[in-house]
């Protein structure tokens, strides 16, 4: 999934400010790489989580399973790229390409640290086994 | 006293099948209902009250019961639909429903405790499968049904071999 995804938004990006890293997020000396490589986009992990989703006596339940994942991109707080908008954007709407799902959604949030504010996107995908 | 619970997965079982000595004999006939949600069992006596003028308190005396089975099912696309293979009787072969469409008399068994263990108590009878109405939505995205045996006169109980 989180290939998928990936490929997606580095489509969608092609052209813009923002680069696609293929790198998990993780700290290179105590430096998480988003902050380091601005305009850099990272996409973490995935994070699966499986809840019943139906219970049957004979304990052939029917399972729901969640998968997050978390991407993150930091820019220059003060001299955002101009096209920030339609990256933020393009980044959301990748969303789409992960298909079979009963519940699809993509949100961003913001935090300003210094004189870089970081977006954090949740992607979240419901499916049923 | 023994509490009868279901948390090993195999137990509370309704089998079904073509004839009563196909769920005796034939284990090949026999559909094993999969992933139920829950399933009642209704044993309701029917009663008829009357009041007499020499009595303070009404009278009963009871008539035939209502004996049903209701349950509610996960739909299992070969369960319901059946099996199309003509050897292993008509409720495989046809499913749910198709037995429920053509009107035909299944033979059952409700199993309170384990089918393969001796000893297992179970009520058995015949009836028409009905009520079923499969419905899906997207908060609940797995097609479900319920379905109902309307039981053709009693329950037996009896006792796994």
């Amino acid at each position: 999934m989180r290939d998928t995804l990936l490929t997606q938004i580095t489509t969608n990006l092609a052209g813009s400010n923002v680069k696609v890293s293929s790198e998990l997020p993780f700290n290179n000396g105590g430096e998480v790489l988003y902050m380091k490589n601005k305009k850099h986009f990272y996409l973490d992990a995935e994070q699966e989580a499986r809840e019943e989703f139906i219970k049957c006596l004979d304990k052939n339940d029917v399972e729901q399973t969640t998968t997050t994942l978390n991407g993150y991109l930091t820019v220059d707080a003060k001299n955002q790229p101009g096209d920030i908008s339609n990256v933020v954007a393009s980044i959301l709407s990748a969303n789409s390409v992960i298909t079979n799902t009963i519940d699809n959604s993509a949100g961003v949030t913001t935090e300003i640290e210094n004189d870089a504010i970081t977006y954090t996107f949740e992607f979240n995908f419901i499916t049923i086994i | 006293m023994a509490v009868i619970n279901v948390s090993a997965g195999s137990q509370a079982v309704l089998q079904l099948a073509p004839s009563a000595d196909d769920l005796a004999n034939v284990a090949a006939n026999v559909m094993t209902v999969p992933q139920m949600q829950d399933i009642t069992i209704n044993n309701s006596t029917g009663v008829f009250r009357f009041k007499t003028l020499d009595n303070t308190a009404e009278s009963a005396v009871t008539t035939p019961a209502t004996n049903q089975l209701s349950l509610n099912v996960v739909v299992d696309e070969t369960t319901f639909f059946g099996s199309g293979n003509a050897d292993v009787g008509a409720v495989i072969e046809t499913g749910l429903f198709g037995v429920s469409s053509s009107k035909t008399k299944v033979f059952f068994r409700a199993y309170f405790s384990d089918p393969d263990t001796s000893g297992s108590k179970y009520l058995e009878g015949s009836g028409f499968i009905s009520g079923l109405s499969p419905t899906v939505n997207m908060d609940a995205p797995v097609w479900i049904s319920p379905v109902t045996i309307e039981v053709d006169g009693d329950f037996a109980e009896g006792e796994e071999a």
